[in-house]
């Protein structure tokens, strides 16, 4: 297909300015598709911050939030401590494999219809065509001279592009702060110099990106373009012209045969709806976000002629093979790709629902003093000294009974609880923290074995009953 | 370079190589990546007339916001010592008998005094107050020389053991090596030993030790704490319990020095460490 | 295009001129700084070479690669600083072949761990170090109580020290074994001039072995040097801020 045999004296720059791309509107299918795709991911992301979920006096109401200061990340009924990012790793992975599953069945659909990019740059292609007109007059406006209706345009849409990125800024920042107090704030200029911050910057990255970069993002900065030849294979669905019937291409006038010619007339609507300005005809490339916008556009003109749909199709390079010879062509979910990216996501997400639902509300870590490792006491007993923390992460005040086991006749006091020797002490962990205890366990050094000794910290929640144990050392001489 | 393959699908330049029979594609590098990398050149320009930069012949351009880690260090140190002002205040306020019982002082008091500790005490008491061998004392345990109330540790740190200070505490104990004979001093070292179950009792021992020794160890051998004299019948010996050291002690007592702090430290320290040192275990 | 890379690809001499005004730049930039060494050394009291003890014991901790989990430099931060104590300066590291700077800390930074803890709990730690901390994941040298220091070239190591500039006088190196006996706690005779070549030397019988001078006791005498030379109550910040 690359078998190169024209050669030219070079030409070519090493830099080259950007070619301003003017995408024509277009109705089909897949534009309704992907206008479905904007209104949910766009009502999500603007919307979810303003969704609220009790939990509780003193806690925060609302149902996402990630609380930085506080060190807690909220998602509805679950509550995440800083220890437990790995739940985070988790989202990540299932994220990832999830990606690749969806991409080895439907090809880049991610590109074409969720990427925020994608999404974004569409919705300020669509203003702009509000604004200036649809292709014919914005490359007309942009070939005029300044004047004053040209200036009005402009304007108009750079400040329509200003508020929509304002307004993604400001969401973003609701998802870490509680939303209806942040948005009160933000207009009195109370907020903190954090959150101005991060406002102004993805105002700035949503304004550059989505109203100038556009395609030089999937082109030039992203790398999933560049992986896709690895997360392909002959049944993913892609984007492709089907050379096969449609070439040889030329203009046709109304009612022509198409006997010993392709079905492509050359119209070049599917050059002019493209946002990332490719032409699909030259087969399936870097710069093909597969939006299927083309699909649309080439539909919209076979009727014309009587020819059949799907000149440039949503399909597998194998069905394509099979089109090709007037094979019936199938669908293949089933492939050994797809089937191990299905089990690692249903592993990985089994685990991590495990893990969730299995975890407990409370931990206990001991910290043993190094220094001394021991004390002699004056009746002789050996003392160890020992800073036990017990994590309550419940929102409702608790109490743990403090035991140590593993050496006869072993004892401990707390200083501020308990101050005579006792075998078990009460602690009280208040809500949604970490109690830290100072205890000191005495021992009998003829019920010791050996230098260092292995005891363990019992904490049990006397609420439920639940022990949390830890194994630690008692040192002697 | 005057004659390069073009492909044919896409009207590009090739590179001119293949490798392996792949051939790829030449196309030009967008025109703002350039830009962009002159812009970050611009920006460091910048950067070196702000922040420091350039070795000169024998020194370094300083830069025009005088920035230096070190000071940034000293600013968050500082900020941190304002943000703690309210608890010294508090803590200058009250009596140190009060501090050890009110948890939440405690909980700063300890916290303050865990750093001054490690500063000045460590080097002859240890960390965590472990003792160390030639006559520092364990401030872990529960065996004091001079008390182990919080009024009592804190005139403790404050005023120093044999210190010089009008106030530091001192005691001496007579050289009884002048007055008994050697094997007299082993034979009441045993007794002494025996106080705590070691030792071989003897009438002999008993006659010397409550002649000698009780007007200022206790009738018991229970030490007094006014005097400094240490407690006998305890397993816990500042100079060593073997009959040997004991004897020697006896014999030629030594005496250690603990520096005054007073003056050293500033009062709200003074309490922290005394807060921190009761709090080790074996506070009274 | 005019220029192209393959005019210097294919000229000798104009490509090894370029060569070498490259690798010029690489190496002005180690050289140059070297010309600030009285700048970036701050003035400080107390700093002195390793004693024979010390740096044999500094030689074990390399040869081991305990700076592989350890770094030697207390950076200036409050955290830091607020948790390991005064920042590291460069003067401490004057006389360290190579230093021990770096960031990783697997294990705690050791720059001022000398004086912390008890020479005992450095014996137990070595020897198992879950003893003492039993969330360690850091491996047992117990084989160190039980070799014997090698110590017979200990004047070699100050000779060679003393060629790439640490100020080891001949009085140093001529009793370099004898200081190490007296440092270990099995010398003969009077540990003054002991004590003044080294001041601030930790001394006596580190690993708890009184009978033999043993790699541990080596490791251990250095541990409890680190960071305790330069007296900071001298020391002026303001001359050294950057």
């Amino acid at each position: 297909m690359n078998e190169p045999s024209a050669v030219a004296t070079s030409s070519s720059l090493l830099y080259a300015a950007r070619e301003e791309i003017y995408p024509r509107k277009v109705k089909g299918t897949f534009r309704r598709l992907k206008w479905a795709a904007l209104i949910v991911l766009l009502g999500l992301y603007y919307g979810a911050p303003w969704l609220r979920w009790d939990r509780g006096a003193g806690a925060p109401d609302q149902a996402l939030l990630v609380d930085m200061p506080g060190r807690r990340a909220y998602f509805f009924m679950i509550e995440i401590w800083p220890q437990e990012v790995y739940y985070l790793t988790g989202l990540l992975i299932l994220a990832a494999i999830g990606l690749f599953l969806i991409t080895a069945l439907a090809g880049r659909v991610w590109c074409g219809f969720t990427c925020p990019q994608t999404v974004w740059t569409d919705l300020f292609m669509w203003v702009e065509r509000l604004i200036e007109g649809d292709r014919p007059a914005r490359m007309a406006l942009d070939r005029a001279p300044l004047s004053p209706a040209k200036a009005l345009k402009r304007t108009a849409k750079h400040l329509a592009w200003l508020g929509l990125a304002f307004a993604t800024g400001g969401a973003w920042i609701m998802y870490f702060a509680d939303a209806p107090t942040l948005l009160r704030e933000f207009f009195v200029g109370r907020a903190s110099a954090e959150v101005y911050g991060f406002t102004a910057l993805f105002t700035a990255t949503t304004y550059v990106l989505a109203g100038f970069a556009r395609e030089q993002v999937c082109i030039y900065m992203c790398p999933w373009p560049r992986i896709q030849g690895a997360m392909f294979d002959e049944h993913s669905l892609i984007v492709t012209y089907e050379d096969w019937r449609g070439e040889p291409r030329g203009g046709a006038k109304h009612g022509q045969s198409f006997e010993g010619r392709g079905h492509c007339v050359d119209c070049g609507l599917c050059v002019q709806v493209c946002p990332t300005g490719v032409d699909i005809r030259q087969g399936l490339q870097m710069a093909c976000i597969g939006c299927a916008l083309c699909v649309d556009a080439c539909n919209s003109i076979m009727p014309r002629f009587g020819l059949p749909k799907n000149l440039i199709a949503y399909d597998s390079i194998a069905n394509q093979a099979a089109r090709m010879k007037g094979d019936p062509p199938r669908v293949r979910w089933l492939r050994p790709r797809t089937v191990a990216y299905t089990a690692i996501l249903l592993v990985v997400g089994a685990a991590m629902a495990a893990g969730l639902v299995g975890r407990t509300r409370a931990e206990v870590h001991v910290i043993a003093d190094r220094a001394p490792l021991f004390v002699r006491l004056s009746d002789g007993d050996l003392r160890n000294g020992y800073t036990v923390k017990i994590l309550n992460m419940e929102r409702a005040d608790k109490e743990f009974r403090l035991e140590v086991a593993g050496i006869s006749g072993a004892t401990l006091t707390i200083p501020g609880f308990v101050a005579e020797e006792r075998t078990a002490a009460a602690l009280p962990v208040k809500a949604d923290s970490v109690g830290t205890f100072r205890v000191f366990v005495r021992a009998r050094p003829d019920r010791l074995e050996g230098r260092a000794r292995e005891i363990v910290f019992a904490a049990t929640d006397e609420s439920d009953g639940r022990a949390y144990r830890r194994a630690n050392v008692f040192n002697g001489p | 370079m005057a004659n390069v393959e073009k492909d044919t699908v896409t009207g590009t330049d090739t590179t001119g190589h293949q490798w392996d029979g792949i051939k790829e594609l030449n196309n030009p590098l967008p025109r703002w990546w350039l830009y962009v990398l002159y812009a970050t050149i611009v920006w460091s320009v910048g950067y070196w007339v702000v922040y420091p930069a350039w070795p000169s012949l024998s020194s370094y351009t300083k830069g025009v916001l005088g920035y230096s880690s070190r000071a940034e260090m000293e600013k968050d140190v500082a900020a941190a010592r304002k943000a703690q002002e309210s608890w010294r205040a508090k803590l200058a306020a009250a009596p140190i008998a009060e501090i050890v019982k009110d948890k939440d002082l405690l909980v700063y008091a300890t916290a303050g005094g865990k750093a001054v500790f490690a500063e000045n005490c460590q080097p002859c008491h240890g960390a965590g107050g472990a003792g160390r061998p030639g006559g520092y004392p364990v401030l872990a345990d529960d065996d004091w020389l001079w008390g182990g109330a919080p009024e009592e540790i804190l005139a403790t740190v404050r005023f120093g053991v044999r210190s010089g200070h009008k106030d530091a505490r001192a005691s001496e104990m007579p050289r009884f090596g002048e007055q008994l004979k050697a094997d007299e001093i082993r034979v009441l070292a045993d007794h002494v030993l025996s106080l705590s179950g070691k030792g071989a009792k003897s009438d002999t021992g008993v006659k010397l030790f409550e002649e000698n020794c009780i007007a200022c160890h206790g009738d018991d051998g229970k030490g007094n704490k006014d005097l400094g004299t240490p407690n006998l019948a305890d397993g816990i010996w500042l100079l060593g319990g073997t009959r040997e050291t004991i004897a020697a002690q006896i014999a030629t007592p030594r005496h250690g020095v603990m520096p005054a702090w007073e003056g050293r430290l500033d009062p709200v320290a003074l309490k922290m460490v005394a807060a921190y040192i009761h709090a080790l275990g074996g506070g009274k | 295009m005019a220029f192209s890379h393959e005019k210097i690809e294919t000229n000798v001499v104009l490509l090894s001129i370029l060569i070498l005004v490259t690798i010029s730049v690489g190496g002005l930039v180690q050289m140059v700084p070297l010309a600030t060494m009285d700048q970036t050394i701050e003035k400080v009291q107390g700093m002195r070479p390793y004693s024979p003890l010390e740096l044999l014991g500094r030689n074990i901790y390399v040869r081991e690669g305990c700076y592989l989990c350890h770094s030697q430099m207390v950076r200036p931060f409050r955290d830091e600083v607020e948790r390991y104590g005064h920042y590291s300066l460069a003067a401490e590291s004057l006389y360290d072949h190579p230093f021990q700077w770096g960031s990783k800390r697997t294990g705690p930074d050791l720059a001022r761990v000398g004086g912390k803890y008890s020479n005992d709990w450095h014996a137990l730690h070595m020897a198992n170090p879950r003893a003492v901390v039993p969330e360690s994941i850091m491996p047992a040298y117990s084989f160190m109580a039980r070799r014997e220091l090698r110590a017979d070239d200990a004047a070699e190591h100050l000779k060679a020290l003393r060629t790439v500039g640490v100020p080891y006088t001949e009085d140093d190196i001529a009793n370099a074994l004898a200081d190490l006996k007296t440092q270990a706690g099995a010398g003969e005779g009077d540990i003054r001039p002991f004590t003044e070549r080294y001041p601030k030397a930790p001394m006596g019988d580190f690993d708890g072995d009184p009978k033999r001078i043993t790699e541990l006791d080596a490791l251990i005498a250095y541990l409890q040097v680190l960071g305790t030379l330069v007296d900071f109550t001298t020391f002026r910040p303001e001359l050294a801020r950057r």
